[in-house]
C-alpha cells in the first residue's frame, strides 16, 4: 500500500527535476521578493523606530526570509489538481484506482515539496545567507522544535487547499477559488508581515483562525519569538485545527464523491 | 495612408468585439478574479498601512503618499493588462504555432500581436487601481487641476508604453529560446516591487539600474514624487517628470520594436 503512494511521490520528484529553465525563474522571483521585503523592513526599521518593537531588524530578516523559503516548499497543488481534473474529465479514471484519490493526491504534493528543497528552498537560503548573512535560528532547542511545528502547518494548508478543491465539485465554473484562499492565507497567516504588528483587535479575531497556526507559528519558534512552553501549547493548537479540518474535508468527501458518481450514471 | 489608417482600426474594433464577447462566454468565471484582485491589492496597501502606523514613514514617504503610488502604479498595471497582455504569451504562440499565422497576414504584425487580444479582464485590475489612488490624492493633498490632470495622462501613456516595451523585449526571448519560461511572473514581481513602492528604499545600486538601465522607476515613482514633492532619491531633472515619462516610454518602445524585428528574423517556426 505505501509503496504505492512512495511511487506516486517518486514519480512527482523526478518529473520535477527535470524542468530547470522554471526553476531558475521561480528561484529568481522569490529572490525579488525576498530582496524587496528585506529592504522594505530596513527602512521601516531606520533611526531608533525599530528600538521598542517586539521584534529586532535581524529577527524580522530571518522571518521574511523563512517565511518566503518555507512558502516554496508548502505545495498544495491539490486545489488546482482537483479543479483542473474535474474540468478536462479526468476525475473519473482517478476513482478507478485501488487506493484513496485525496491521498493519491497528497503523495503528489509531498514529491513536489521534495523536488522544492532541493532545486527553490536551497538556492534561496544561499543568496539569501550572501546576502544578509546566515539565517541561523535563535537556538539549537528552537530549530528543534521549528520542525515539526513546520510539518503541521503543511497540514493545515493542504487540508484548506483539499477542502477548496472539493469546491470545485458543486461549482465547475466559479473559476480558481484557490487563487481567492491563498491571497486570504498570505495577509492572514503573518506570512508577509507578522501578526503581531497587527492592530489588537485583527490579532484577536486571528486567534481563532487556522491561518496564523500555519506560517506565523513555526516562524515564531524559530526566531526565538515564542517560549518552548508556548511553542508545545500553540501545536498543539495547531493539531486540534488539523483534526477540525480533516473532519470537515473526510464528511465533504463522502458526501462529493456520491455526487460525482450521480454525475456520471 | 488614411485608408490603411481606417483599416486598422477597423480591424482592431472588430478584434475587440470577438475579445470582449470571448470573455463574457463565462460571466461566473469573472467572478473568482473579482474576488481575488480588490483582496491582493487592498491587503497590499493595508499592509503599508500597519507598517508606517508601528514604525514611521518609509524614507519620507508618509501614508497618503505611499496609497498614491501604489495607485499610481497600479492603475497603469491595469491599463497595461487591459491592451497589451498578449506581450505575455509569445513563447505560447511561437511553440504552438499561433505565431506563424500572424507572419501570413498582410498588417504590422506587432499590431496583430496586441490587438487581436484586447483584455477586458484586466479592468478588474483597474478596479482596486481607482479606488486608492483617488483615496490617496484625496488624503495626500493632490490638486486636480487642469494642468496636473493632463500631466497625470501623460504619465499614465508614458508608463504603459514602458512596461508594453519591456514585456516586448522579454517575450522577444522565445524566438531564439522557444520558450521564456516564468520570465513573465518574475518581470511582474519586479514592476510590482519598483513602482508602487518607494524606488528610494532600495540600495543605490538599484535605483541607478531602475532609472537608467531598465527604466521602470519612471512610470510611476519619480512622476509621483513629482506631484507629491516627496523624496526622489535624488534623481532631479530639469522640467517635468509629465515629460519625462513619455518621452522615455517612446524611446523604450522603439528600442523594443527593433529588437522584436530583429528576432522575428531569427524567427524558425516551431512546428511541422
Amino acid at each position: 500500500m505505501l509503496q504505492a503512494y512512495w511511487y506516486i511521490t517518486k514519480m512527482k520528484l523526478l518529473t520535477n527535476l527535470t524542468y530547470r529553465f522554471e526553476v531558475f525563474t521561480s528561484v529568481a522571483t522569490n529572490l525579488i521578493l525576498m530582496l524587496a521585503s528585506v529592504f522594505l523592513w530596513q527602512t521601516a526599521y531606520k533611526g531608533d523606530a525599530g528600538a521598542a518593537q517586539a521584534l529586532s531588524l535581524q529577527e524580522i530578516t530571518t522571518y521574511t526570509i523563512l517565511s518566503i523559503t518555507i512558502s516554496t516548499i508548502f505545495v498544495c497543488d491539490v486545489q488546482n489538481t482537483i479543479y483542473y481534473k474535474i474540468r478536462e474529465g479526468q476525475i473519473v479514471t482517478d476513482f478507478y484506482r485501488p487506493i484513496p484519490l485525496l491521498a493519491c493526491y497528497l503523495a503528489e504534493d509531498i514529491g513536489e515539496m521534495f523536488s522544492a528543497l532541493l532545486n527553490r528552498a536551497l538556492p534561496l537560503v544561499v543568496f539569501a545567507s550572501l546576502f544578509f548573512g546566515v539565517p541561523w535560528p535563535a537556538s539549537f532547542q528552537s530549530f528543534l522544535l521549528f520542525l515539526p511545528s513546520c510539518l503541521l502547518s503543511y497540514a493545515i494548508l493542504w487540508l484548506l487547499s483539499a477542502l477548496v478543491g472539493l469546491i470545485a465539485f458543486w461549482v465547475m465554473e466559479l473559476g480558481n477559488m484557490g487563487n481567492v484562499k491563498d491571497s486570504i492565507v498570505r495577509v492572514l497567516s503573518g506570512s508577509i508581515v507578522p501578526l503581531w504588528f497587527f492592530p489588537e483587535s485583527v490579532q484577536n479575531v486571528s486567534k481563532f483562525l487556522p491561518f496564523q497556526y500555519t506560517y506565523q507559528t513555526p516562524l515564531g519558534i524559530y526566531i526565538g519569538n515564542t517560549s518552548t512552553s508556548e511553542a508545545f501549547t500553540s501545536m498543539g493548537v495547531q493539531a486540534v485545527w488539523i483534526a477540525i479540518l480533516y473532519l470537515i474535508l473526510a464528511a465533504g468527501w463522502a458526501r462529493t464523491k456520491k455526487k460525482t458518481l450521480i454525475q456520471g450514471g | 495612408m488614411v485608408s490603411t489608417i481606417k483599416h486598422y482600426v477597423s480591424v482592431a474594433s472588430c478584434w475587440a468585439r470577438l475579445a470582449i464577447q470571448r470573455q463574457l462566454e463565462y460571466p461566473l468565471f469573472l467572478f473568482s478574479w473579482l474576488l481575488m484582485i480588490p483582496i491582493q491589492y487592498f491587503s497590499g496597501i493595508w499592509m503599508l498601512k500597519i507598517i508606517v502606523d508601528r514604525f514611521q514613514a518609509l524614507n519620507g514617504w508618509d501614508f497618503p503618499q505611499l496609497t498614491f503610488l501604489y495607485g499610481l502604479g497600479l492603475i497603469s498595471h491595469g491599463i497595461f493588462v487591459v491592451f497589451f497582455i498578449n506581450t505575455w504569451s509569445i513563447d505560447h504562440m511561437v511553440i504552438n504555432g499561433g505565431f506563424d499565422r500572424l507572419l501570413l497576414r498582410p498588417m504590422n504584425v506587432f499590431f496583430q500581436l496586441v490587438a487581436s487580444y484586447v483584455n477586458f479582464i484586466g479592468l478588474i485590475d483597474c478596479i482596486p487601481g481607482v479606488i486608492i489612488f483617488l483615496y490617496g490624492a484625496e488624503i495626500a493633498g493632490f490638486d486636480w487641476s487642469l494642468a496636473n490632470i493632463g500631466k497625470l495622462i501623460l504619465v499614465l501613456i508614458g508608463g504603459i508604453l514602458i512596461r508594453a516595451a519591456l514585456f516586448t523585449s522579454l517575450g522577444t526571448i522565445a524566438f531564439w529560446t522557444k520558450r521564456n519560461g516564468s520570465m513573465v511572473g518574475f518581470a511582474l514581481t519586479m514592476l510590482e516591487r519598483a513602482t508602487m513602492y518607494p524606488l528610494s528604499m532600495y540600495p543605490y545600486f538599484l535605483q541607478a539600474l531602475f532609472t537608467f538601465i531598465i527604466p521602470i522607476g519612471f512610470i510611476s515613482f519619480y512622476p509621483a514624487a513629482e506631484f507629491l514633492n516627496a523624496d526622489s532619491g535624488g534623481l532631479d531633472l530639469p522640467l517635468s517628470f509629465a515629460l519625462w515619462t513619455p518621452l522615455v516610454g517612446i524611446i523604450c518602445f522603439l528600442i523594443a520594436g527593433g529588437i522584436f524585428k530583429f528576432g522575428m528574423k531569427n524567427y524558425e517556426s516551431a512546428g511541422s
